[in-house]
């Protein structure tokens, strides 16, 4: 008698998984966790995934807590009047009693006022961490819903609605960003400048410009995995039970699609931080001070990074260890998602 | 001068918003360390005709060596053509090295004023009895690089070159030719009006070696315009048409053009045709001047502090001010500050805010220190207190102050003027723009939006992404019309005030944003021109700018503007030329 060429003992010793006794006491553990819990276990196992998550959750903190934090410390975003704290003739350092580079440490300003204007460096920080996390956390937002729906509709529908939609997906990935932003800023300007929100509207332009040209990848991704999704038996039995299409694209092929989504976000997060602050040193975000990019263009030149590199170095420390723990975060959340890596 | 738009626009950003701060403060005596510096008024332009070649030996001075000149964040010139340079740049190198003109300026070696002296002309010219007449007499030793002689007709030629503004647009002859000349605004110059040999225009004729322009109306500072190089000799014919001209101009000072590659470098060596006893300014100490344009502030600084053998003989037109404590410790004498003839205003607009009281308070709501500061000036050095808009150093400038004292940041006494002009209740609105891209001009704003608010004013800051002036010009913009304060930075075209007064305060002028227009200053102005002898109008234009401030203040000078220049260690007489607000290329040498 021949034994079935494909049956479940041979498909079990080609995995590469340790042979586990079905009735153990492991086993059973795991038959009990949704495959989401196995992956937040393999996440809390993972030292980098925590330290990175401790970080990213402190500047969570610091950036809905700004306000508060500030208060504590009893430093604000005022504008101080300039002689007040800074020398206009040693290079517009602050005075000894601001600080250092020139003074001891005070608790006044536990990391000292700017060069030139005297405006408070912890108070700055904290609200461009805030004006950083809140950006790029909405732009986020948005891309990835965006990203999702044209993805499933294009996947799932196909024939001319995927035509019509990889156009616009191909058209967008065509446009440069950085040329785009550059055009848009001052058109925005002209049309907002006298209004009083001016600031506020600033912030959500930025937000809309990066989503713009933050969803194509998204969308791309999600077209393929609903594309192989599809034609898989499950959908194919909701079909044909006359479920309708967006039971079947929410119901079914959106749970399915969760690796992807958290892995498209995870790495769009630490992306549009990055680009807000690059978009404010080009002058062309945020132009009303506060944002750690402008931060960046007012402390880089040659004088101030050699007699007062804190000042640099503050914002320069934020955006690093919060793109760096949110990538490396992102990278563990996708190593903790995907069954095929074995660490 | 219109000086400060094109380095306006070269600069961009940081110069931009010099046209919202300036000052007013009297903190003069602070200093940090390092040498005390004094910086002194510098007198009236004076002038001496009986000047002649060759000019004085700077004492000490030696021959020989390669000076090179670094000009940072400017392009220089676009073309060498003597017609068309307006800029500082250009025409402090040009007027001092290559191209002669009708007269010129030298330092005085005591004072260090200006002092304008004959240059091709034997003289400082003689005129008619109401100016509308000028006779120069051009001498007969000077000489083109090619060894010719410059002939009478030449310098006419040249004259009538500057005419063209199809062909120079950005010339100075613009405004002065086509404004004075006789016959200027109906003749389109030789090469737009196809007239190469400038046969059909009368205003300059020629008479053995006399040259006589005639006036439209009364121009009494011709010799000053003569100090142009616009005023200067260009040869006949093709040989100088432009653009090509422009490219390689000959040159007739004791310097010629080795090679220039616009916006990067402009090399200079001896003109051996160009004979000393022909010219009273100038000297020929050095063997070839390397100009470097477009060069980055911070490595020129980098350079001119570090004292190595390549920046012992070079020379640089600027100083970040990031850098001015070092500098002001280490170099001593040859760190010059020299007054730019530059103000910086703000401009209440006289249709708007009507009250003086108002404008007074404005005034006193300023925070001059604190812009300077914000906006990376030094206090007191590059930027010094303001009582009107005539610079130091211009003939006449009287030593007043609107107030018995100079007006600085006070805002109780400005919530007092304005409760006298019945404001004292609720905020008084202002309306301005700021240059949104560059940090130093929101800093800026910062501050003039924190000392209005604190004397009792409520500030609407509007954000623009291009230069203030482009809004502050257009009569049509929507944002213009919905400002009561606007601001402008002006510079002198020469030590007169009446390239100051009249088109700050004059009415209907381009850049008298402040829409300042009472008949009777007009008709002073007026009177000043057409009336006053000569000699008594320094004063007569002293007595207006007096009676300007105290009875309208409709203007607020917020600082004076005075340049840093870098000389190297090998660098002799390290000095600037006042009347150009330049390094002083006549009078340099290398020590050997």
């Amino acid at each position: 008698m021949s034994a079935e060429t494909a049956g479940p003992e041979t498909l079990g010793s080609l995995s590469d998984e340790p042979q586990q006794d079905p009735n153990s006491q492991q086993a059973k553990e795991i038959s009990g966790k949704s495959p989401l819990r196995i992956a937040l276990g393999r996440l809390a196992r993972d030292k980098i995934a925590v330290v990175c998550a401790v970080v990213v959750l402190f500047f969570v903190i610091c950036a809905m807590f700004a306000g508060t934090i500030s208060d504590l410390f009893g430093v604000s975003l005022e504008t101080p009047l300039a002689s007040e704290r800074v020398d206009g003739l040693n290079n517009g350092l602050p005075k000894p009693e601001m600080g250092p580079p020139v003074g001891p440490f005070t608790w006044e300003h536990p990391m000292g006022v700017a060069p030139r204007t005297g405006e408070d460096n912890l108070a700055y920080w904290l609200h461009g961490c805030r004006v950083s996390l809140l950006i790029a956390f909405t732009a986020t937002l948005i891309a990835s819903v965006v990203g999702v729906v044209i993805g499933l509709l294009a996947g799932f529908l196909g024939g001319a609605v995927d035509k019509v939609l990889s156009f616009f997906i191909d058209m967008f990935l065509t446009i440069p960003f950085l040329l785009a932003a550059l055009t848009l800023a001052p058109i925005l300007n002209e049309r907002f400048n006298t209004s009083p929100d001016y600031p506020t509207i600033q912030k959500f332009s930025l937000v809309m410009v990066l989503a713009m040209f933050g969803w194509m990848g998204t969308a791309r991704l999600i077209r393929g995995e609903v594309l192989a999704l599809r034609e898989r038996e499950f959908v194919q039995a909701a079909r044909v039970m006359g479920m309708p299409t967006s039971r079947i694209l929410f119901k079914e092929l959106l749970p399915n699609l969760a690796a992807p989504i958290i892995i498209s976000v995870s790495l769009m997060l630490p992306a549009f931080v990055a680009l807000e602050a690059g978009l404010a040193y080009l002058g062309i975000g945020v132009t009303d001070g506060v944002s750690w990019g402008q931060t960046i263009l007012k402390a880089a030149t040659p004088t101030y990074f050699r007699e007062y590199p804190q000042y640099l170095w503050q914002p320069l420390l934020g955006i690093v260890a919060l793109v760096l723990s949110l990538n490396l975060l992102g990278d563990a959340v996708r190593d903790a998602l995907d069954p095929k890596t074995r660490r | 001068m219109k000086r400060n738009k094109p380095l306006a626009l070269v600069a961009g950003a940081a110069l931009l918003t010099l046209a919202a701060c300036g000052g007013g403060s009297s903190d003069e005596g602070e200093t940090g360390e390092g040498t005390q510096r004094e910086f002194g008024d510098q007198e009236g332009g004076t002038k001496d005709a009986e000047r002649q070649g060759p000019a004085a030996e700077v004492e000490g001075a030696t021959e020989g060596g390669t000076i090179t000149v670094y000009l940072a964040g400017d392009p220089g010139p676009d073309s060498l053509d003597p017609t068309g340079g307006w800029s500082v740049t250009g025409n402090s190198i040009q007027q001092a090295l290559t191209h002669r003109s009708l007269t010129q300026y030298i330092r005085d070696e005591e004072t260090g004023d200006p002092i304008l002296v004959p240059d091709l002309a034997t003289d400082l010219g003689t005129y008619n009895e109401d100016f509308t007449e000028w006779t120069f007499t051009i001498r007969e030793d000077a000489t083109w690089e090619d060894g010719k002689p410059v002939t009478p007709e030449e310098v006419a030629f040249g004259i009538c070159r500057s005419l063209d503004s199809e062909a120079f647009p950005s010339g100075p002859g613009t405004k002065y030719s086509k404004d004075y000349f006789a016959g200027a605004a109906d003749y389109e110059g030789p090469y737009t009006g196809k007239d190469p040999k400038c046969e059909n225009w009368d205003g300059v004729t020629v008479n053995g070696q006399d040259i006589t322009i005639s006036m439209e109306k009364p121009f009494p500072e011709m010799d000053y315009w003569g100090a142009f190089m616009a005023m200067g000799p260009a040869p006949l014919g093709n040989a100088s048409k432009p653009p090509n001209y422009g490219t390689k101009p000959l040159s007739n000072g004791p310097y010629k053009v080795e090679s220039y590659k616009p916006n990067e470098e402009l090399v200079l060596v001896k003109n051996d045709q160009w004979a000393p006893e022909s010219d009273p300014g100038r000297h020929q100490y050095a063997d070839e001047f390397v100009f470097k344009f477009n060069q980055d502030q911070a490595k020129v600084d980098e350079i001119m502090l570090s004292d190595n053998a390549d920046s012992q003989t070079a020379v640089s037109a600027s100083l970040g001010s990031d850098k001015y404590n070092d500098a002001n410790a280490q170099l001593g004498d040859r760190l010059v500050q020299q007054t730019s003839q530059c103000v910086s205003t703000l401009t209440p607009d006289y249709t708007k805010i009507t009250e003086i009281e108002v404008r007074k308070a404005l005034a006193y709501a300023y925070p001059y220190e604190d812009v300077w500061i914000a906006g990376g000036e030094v206090p007191g050095v590059t930027r010094i207190p303001a009582n009107s808009v005539m610079p130091p150093g211009m003939a006449g400038k009287k030593d007043f102050q609107v107030d018995g004292e100079q007006i600085t940041y006070d805002p109780e006494k400005a919530k007092e003027l304005l409760a006298e002009a019945g404001y004292g209740d609720e905020p008084y609105e202002i309306t301005m723009v700021y240059y949104e891209v560059d940090p130093l001009a929101k800093a800026t704003q910062d501050q003039i939006t924190k000392g209005f608010e604190a004397s009792g004013f409520k500030v609407n800051a509007i954000p623009v992404q291009e230069s203030p002036y482009n809004v502050w010009l257009d009569p049509d913009s929507k944002i213009n019309k919905k400002l009561n304060l606007r601001g402008v930075n002006w510079c002198s075209d020469w030590p007169s005030a009446s390239t100051m007064i009249p088109p700050l305060l004059g009415g209907d002028e381009v850049y008298n944003t402040a829409f300042f227009k009472e008949a009777a200053v007009d008709e002073e102005i007026d009177r000043i021109v057409t009336e006053v002898p000569v000699d008594e109008q320094p004063a007569a234009w002293g007595d207006l700018d007096e009676m300007i401030m105290t009875d309208y203040f409709p203007i607020i000078p917020t600082a004076f503007r005075n340049d840093l220049f870098v000389f190297g260690s090998k660098i002799g007489n390290p000095t600037g030329d006042g009347a150009l607000g330049a390094p002083n290329y006549k009078d340099l040498y290398v020590m050997q």
